[in-house]
């Protein structure tokens, strides 16, 4: 693969000046790939996101440590406008469309945004008829307001405007919350397509380990706000304790499903197995 | 200050006291303590001035309570205030009523207005229902103007200064302590409605009633209930100000009162009671501050015809800096003031954004 577009070394977060979220995160991802952060519940991967889009400040975190940098430039606390225009795309975890205006004016404020910000790493900037090629489903939708549309619906337009502001590096938070398996594995697909066709660096944040090791080359494991395990997605997809604890597969599946658990699960068995 | 950690509590009822440890006690007595000796060497102007706040400590509490902690928006508050000075001046001079049966009168009255008024709510939401609050307001004062021109009080309806144990109030180091007990009950009314049913069902209504109604809390009695009490509260407040100014006039509760109170409780911090009381000192202190700041600067005598309008620029401003740098207000200040101390050296500090 070609060079480092994203890398966060050692980032440290702390909210309301008190809580420590993430402590010494590094994560790394070059251009062109699918990477995926996976974790438990709490483990730090949506603060990791935010952090990498500047949003965190927004809810009274900022970054005390370490450095994140995009595309040769640090940076970390830079406002969310800036990392916007710096070519990082997010879609968040909740309300990430406009619910008042319809599938096309949500589209479109995409390509506002997408004027000042850099260009999709080689190829033109992409138009509607692009985002339509990706998602055919909304084309039909286009005249319908965004607050009539399904889970899936939504999601597909929330990427699509992301992917109209010509992002470098597109953030997906939990791409598969609250939706069919059917839809998910659409929108992966969706997301390999998009990758091969505009050459754009995706980091997802997801839960279901399965699907997000499916398309992604690299994955980083997240636990207590520290990355624990990384490795190409294959590799990670077949280590023993991500099938035991994230995939459900083995025998103390259904016990504690956190990494913490894991690496103590581990241990007993060797001391006492 | 020292602080309860969460994970040394190992009860219920360790999470609901109101003061935690033993520094906090030592502190509370020290301010007691500061309190009630205040008198022995305040001058006349400062108790009237302690008076003031103690007062608008009533009201910006009860706002607090409405507006910050059930986030239901009100712009009838001067309204209320002077609703129930009316009361009292209505009934003390058509009846001759004692203060034992004015004050409840008032509190009555304050909330009937608050059931009233408080049904909009049920319904609106944010400006909406403040517009409709306002209503309230003009209702009041034109009722108050219609009876004091009626009964040829035009120039304010006199209240005699209340009669306890056979003498009369009027000294104003009595009327401090009066006012400062006042207050000690109102907070801890406040503070301890705030950890009941009521209190923990206002703020799940705030926050997302649609999920406080889907866990069977009622939302309709939560939200009448929180106009009721603040309403009553601000009728009380209204009643004891005219108590301690003698008289009554709807002159004095102009929608600016509403204005102050509002501005009492977001630079104080919407969400806490420690906010309303320090909104309302701050915002009766600010006109003699400023009058003391013209005074040091030596220019008090230039701008002399200015006084009134350069208050209410600097109040507008100050205001503003509030809503834009600092939303959580001066309670927000004090908590982090206090965990800077908490931490220190401990805290870590931001990197400086890159841009």
């Amino acid at each position: 693969m070609s060079d480092l577009l994203l890398s966060v070394e050692q980032v440290e977060v702390v909210y309301h000046d008190v809580v420590t979220a993430v402590q010494g995160v590094n994560l790394t991802a070059r251009a062109g790939q699918i990477v995926c952060l996976l974790g438990s519940n709490g483990a730090g991967k949506t603060t990791t996101l935010r952090a990498i889009s500047g949003f965190i400040g927004l809810d009274h975190a900022r970054v005390t440590g370490g450095r994140i940098v995009f595309a040769g430039e640090d940076i970390a606390n830079a406002a969310p406008h800036i990392c916007a225009r710096a070519g990082i795309a997010l879609v968040a975890e909740r309300d990430k469309v406009f619910e008042q205006l319809s599938v096309r004016e949500n589209l479109e404020i995409g390509m506002v945004a997408g004027k000042t910000g850099s260009q999709a790493a080689g190829g033109d900037r992409l138009d509607l008829k692009g985002i339509y090629r990706f998602f055919p489903e909304l084309e039909r939708l286009t005249g319908r307001q965004a607050g009539f549309l399904s889970g899936g619906e939504r999601q597909m337009l929330a990427i699509g405007s992301a992917l109209l502001t010509s992002p470098r590096l597109l953030l997906i938070d939990e791409l598969s919350l609250g939706l069919a398996p059917v839809v998910v594995e659409r929108l992966a697909a969706a997301l390999t397509d998009i990758r091969d066709a505009l050459g754009i660096t995706i980091l997802l944040v997801e839960q279901n380990a399965n699907i997000a090791l499916s398309i992604a080359d690299y994955g980083f494991v997240m636990e207590n706000g520290r990355i624990v395990l990384d490795g190409d997605a294959g590799r990670l997809l077949a280590h023993g304790d991500i099938q035991e604890f994230y995939l459900g597969q083995g025998a103390a599946a259904g016990e504690r499903r956190s990494y913490r658990a894991v690496k103590q699960y581990a241990r007993k068995r060797r001391w006492y197995g | 200050m020292a602080r309860a950690s969460g994970y040394l509590k190992t009860g219920y009822g360790q999470q609901l006291v109101l003061v935690e440890t033993r520094m906090q006690w030592m502190l509370l007595a020290l301010l007691a303590a500061a309190l009630l000796a205040l008198p022995l060497f305040a001058s006349f102007f400062l108790l009237d001035l302690a008076g003031q706040i103690f007062l608008a400590v009533i009201g910006a509490v009860a706002l607090m309570l409405l507006t910050g902690i059930a986030g239901q928006v009100s712009l009838g508050h001067a309204g209320l205030l002077a609703a129930g000075a009316l009361v009292t001046g209505i009934l003390t001079q058509e009846a001759g009523a004692p203060f034992w049966i004015t004050l409840p009168a008032a509190t009555i009255a304050g909330a009937l207005l608050g059931l009233l008024f408080g049904l909009p709510s049920l319904r609106l939401k944010g400006l909406y229902l403040g517009i409709s609050t306002l209503a309230l307001h003009f209702i009041v004062v034109f009722l108050g103007q219609e009876y004091e021109t009626i009964r040829g009080f035009s120039t304010g309806i006199s209240v005699h200064p209340p009669r306890i144990f056979g003498c009369e109030l009027y000294d104003p180091a009595a009327w401090y302590y009066v006012l400062l007990a006042f207050d000690v009950v109102v907070v801890l009314f406040a503070l301890n409605l705030l950890r009941s049913r009521t209190g923990r069902a206002w703020r799940a209504v705030h926050e997302r009633d649609v999920v406080a109604e889907a866990l069977g809390v009622s939302v309709f009695r939560a939200k009448l209930s929180a106009f009721v009490i603040s309403s009553a509260l601000t009728a009380l407040a209204g009643a004891v100000f005219s108590y301690y100014r003698g008289f009554v006039s709807v002159e004095a509760f102009s929608l600016f009162v509403t204005i102050q109170y509002v501005a009492m409780v977001i630079i104080g911090g919407l969400g806490s009671i420690l906010g309303a009381i320090l909104g309302a000192i701050f915002v009766t202190m600010f006109p003699y501050a400023i009058e003391a700041a013209l005074e040091t600067t030596g220019l008090a005598a230039a701008l002399a015809g200015y006084v009134f309008a350069i208050n209410y620029a600097l109040f507008g401003l100050v205001m503003l800096a509030f809503l834009l740098f600092e939303p959580d207000g001066l309670a927000g200040i004090w908590r982090r003031l206090r965990d800077y101390f908490f931490l220190w050296p401990f805290r870590k500090t931001p990197l400086a954004g890159g841009e």
